[in-house]
């Protein structure tokens, strides 16, 4: 059989225990009172409100008004200003265009006890208030969680109100034609006014042209721009520096001031912080007693080879932990439910199965009379097969999981966008864990196996789980 | 190598550790009579409960308070219900170990969500009426029925694809051994271990929630697994005795050489589950509980019907198979 050559076994066992440690725990430093985090660990996974607490609600258009795409989008917009405004930057929030449904969650924040869930619910959902007032003073910033600055609370003369969004037809994100520059960007957003907001927007451009008037959605600073001239057709172009995703947001959020329904709640849920908390305690302690139970039960049946599998089944956890927590910088973190939980149980299993199989068939061939090194060379090839269709089956099922309950939503055209996004969790782990079963199950405790035997002190057949040499 | 070994008989061969293997089909009737028992005891107490759906599907609202100290059910209730005088209003109580904190569900009748001012109505009610319990809302569920009823429709199709896909697998990858019966067989044993886990929510009358969907896809792909594994096992072993030995005899000596894996696997796993379990009784945590223990009963399951049921099923298939090809000749 190819040899390993010997050193290879400590070397790649002490690097998946340094992986896994660090994925795990993560790696992190103090400056003063602020934790800098350097690599993301267990504790920086975003857990899902079923098990931390939080709130998930669905709003629909009341009195079953069929709202299109786009007032659609103008009412999502509206949502996801107030969450900004609220301060919760990791929410989840979509529209379903078929049911016209818009659903969103978002955990508690930290140290937080009594959260007014119902004001809450009925905050997000309420009518959104457009105004238009002069000058752009402010009383706060704060960052978005686009990493953008927002502007709040309107001081001095900007209390006034000048025109609220009732006057607003529509708004529209463009490009500009009649724009002589060819420089960086001409993307507008044309605004058409109403009859009654025409005399009102002709009679404000008069008094503050040259001046400032800034465009508000309840206590947030939308737009700030300058008015150039008088206008009188009830035609507007607001231009500044836009890229065509912030003109498109201002556009909707525009809009959404002038939404001809209101928001109603079709469904909303909420898990209190407290209960939220014994989930992930619990969640820790179960994780951990599991984990050195399984050990336990493989380093007695398999010994050596136990030894190695329980590296192996580190290895996965690290891999899959660090494939949720948003480890490598490519992956976005993964919002962890109950259903995600039962994707990790399964994939350690067969984590577990991948070394019991491979484990059971070195005994097997070791038994049927083979030397050590003739037991482990068949034993590993004849039981790939297994391990290889095996997993492969499970990846499908996950593959599907994902493509139906993910944001490629395969059976969109019949259900709608993102019934719910529980399953999709159970899928994503469930696909990292049998990849990474794949790495380290299959590739890597196979090779630590190979290695080690060839370490002098290791060739007995009893450390693999055979009979006492000589018996 | 094996030159070197003397040809064995196909007598010495169907050896396993020098005991004959176990007669698993010999004893087939006994485990269809098991899983056919528990199948039928489970419809009957279906027509008997009925299905509990939980309100993530049928629509309907929940509020779950916690409380500390004694207190006056009778008097509760009738406050809550004043409260809401539409809906009819059903109570249950449990007991948090940790926190030493009692809870206290209230359950609406009707498929529609109550609207956020009754709840904050309620709330407010009850902790002006019973200022020393120290009510807390914990936990609130409100779904409206059409939402329920799509996401049910959608996991059953994501299921039942992911169920056609495994067989055009299973055809392909084991061809040797009549892969189509094979992969047909294996969804056999998947039906078998999905109605058994429903049957044990329908027997316990636990409520179908999203939980059970993913115990069930859990427990699709953990039986799937197993099933591979027995096959793989029949393929190889298919091999080496040659294709002229009585086809009962090869899934015997297989499944008795696949067993020792398949108990131990199921031991590590089930532990694992059992160990959440019993965190999720002292924690008080209702939704873990309800997703141990069904997860439990469907890996025991789960692992009896890939040896049990598929492969007898795929012997008796292609034994009749043989004798139809025999008596055309």
């Amino acid at each position: 059989m190819k040899r390993i050559p010997k050193p290879v076994f400590f070397i790649v066992a002490i690097l998946i225990l340094l992986f896994s440690y660090s994925a795990i725990f993560g790696v992190s430093y103090y400056v003063g009172d602020n934790k800098e985090t350097v690599v993301k660990g267990i504790t920086d996974i975003r857990w899902g409100t079923d098990i931390r607490g939080g709130v998930e609600a669905t709003f629909e258009p009341d009195d079953g008004y069929n709202a299109t795409d786009s007032q659609l989008d103008s009412a999502k917009s509206i949502i996801e200003t107030r969450m900004v405004s609220s301060g919760i930057t990791d929410y989840e929030l979509y529209a379903d265009y078929n049911t016209d449904r818009i659903i969103v969650r978002f955990p508690w924040k930290e140290d937080e006890k009594d959260f007014d869930v119902e004001a809450a619910i009925e905050e997000i959902s309420s009518t959104a208030e457009l105004t238009f007032r002069p000058g752009n003073s402010y009383a706060n910033t704060k960052i978005g969680s686009d990493g953008d600055y927002v502007y709040q609370t309107p001081t001095g003369d900007t209390k006034t109100v000048l025109m609220n969004g009732s006057a607003v037809k529509k708004a529209q994100a463009g490009i500009d034609s009649s724009s002589q520059s060819s420089s960086k960007s001409n993307y507008v957003v044309s605004l058409e006014l109403n009859d009654k907001g025409t005399k009102t927007f002709a009679d404000i451009t008069k008094k503050y042209v040259n001046q400032v008037v800034s465009i508000w959605m309840d206590d947030i600073m939308l737009s700030a721009p300058t008015i150039q001239e008088e206008i009188t057709a009830g035609k507007a172009q607001i231009s500044g520096d836009f890229t065509a995703e912030e003109a498109t947001s201002l556009a909707e959020k525009i809009n959404a001031g002038a939404l001809p329904f209101k928001l109603k709640t079709a469904s909303y849920g909420s898990v209190s912080a407290t209960l939220g908390e014994n989930s992930l305690v619990a969640m820790a302690y179960a994780g951990i007693i599991a984990i050195v139970l399984i050990s336990i039960f493989m380093i007695i049946m398999y010994r050596l080879p136990g030894v190695i599998a329980v590296i192996a089944l580190c290895g996965q956890m690290g891999i899959t932990v660090a494939a949720i927590s948003g480890y490598f910088p490519v992956f976005n973190s993964f919002t962890m439910t109950l259903p995600g939980i039962a994707g990790l149980i399964l994939s350690i299993g067969m984590g577990v199965d991948a070394n019991v199989i491979t484990s059971e068939r070195i005994i097997e061939e070791m038994r049927s009379g083979r030397t050590l090194d003739g037991a482990l060379d068949r034993g590993t090839k004849s039981s790939l097969s297994a391990i290889i269709d095996g997993n492969m089956t499970i990846i499908i099922v996950a593959i599907i999981l994902l493509l139906v309950f993910g944001p490629f939503n395969v059976l969109s055209f019949i259900f709608g966008q993102s019934t719910t996004g529980t399953i999709y969790s159970f899928g994503y782990t469930l696909l990292m864990g049998v990849i990474s079963n794949f790495i380290m199950g299959v590739g890597l405790s196979r090779v630590m196996l190979r290695a080690v035997a060839g370490y002098k002190f290791a060739r007995h057949k009893w450390l693999f789980g055979g009979v006492k040499d000589g018996e | 190598m094996a030159s070197n070994f003397k040809k064995k008989t196909l007598e010495e061969k169907l050896v396993v550790r020098g005991k004959k293997p176990k007669d698993f089909i010999g004893n087939k009737k006994i485990f269809f009579g098991i899983s056919i028992a528990v199948i039928l005891i489970g419809i009957v107490c279906n027509f008997i409960f009925g299905t509990t759906l939980d309100i993530q599907f049928t629509g309907g609202s929940m509020l779950k308070y916690s409380y500390s100290g004694d207190l006056n059910d009778t008097k509760l209730k009738s406050l809550v219900q004043e409260e809401t005088p539409d809906n009819i209003v059903t109570f249950s109580d449990s007991k948090d170990l940790v926190n030493n904190k009692n809870m206290l569900t209230v359950q609406f009748s009707g498929t529609t969500t109550i609207s956020t001012d009754l709840q904050k109505s309620i709330t407010t009610s009850i902790q002006k009426e019973f200022p020393k319990n120290n009510f807390k809302l914990e936990q609130s569920s409100s779904v409206d029925a059409t939402m329920g009823f799509s996401f049910l429709l959608k996991c059953i199709v994501a299921v039942a694809i992911a169920g056609l896909l495994m067989v055009l697998y299973v055809t392909l990858r084991f061809k040797k051994i009549g892969g189509l019966s094979a992969g047909v067989f294996g969804l056999v044993a998947l039906f078998h271990d999905i109605a058994i886990i429903y049957f044990f929510y329908v027997i316990f009358r636990m409520p179908i929630d999203s939980s059970f969907m993913a115990v069930a896809l859990m427990i699709l792909g953990y039986s799937l697994n197993d099933t591979v594994v027995v096959y793989d096992r029949v393929r190889e072993e298919r091999k080496n005795l040659g294709y002229k030995a009585d086809i009962k005899d090869v899934f015997n000596l297989a499944a008795t050489k696949v067993m020792r894996r398949t108990i131990i696997t199921s031991i590590t796993t089930i532990a694992a589950v059992v160990t959440v379990y019993i965190v999720a009784i002292i924690f008080n945590l209702d939704s873990v509980k309800a997703f141990a223990l069904p997860m439990i009963v469907g890996l025991v399951s789960g692992c009896y019907s890939s040896l049990c049921i598929a492969g007898p099923l795929w012997v008796m298939w292609k034994k009749r198979e043989k004798k139809e090809k025999a008596s055309e000749k």
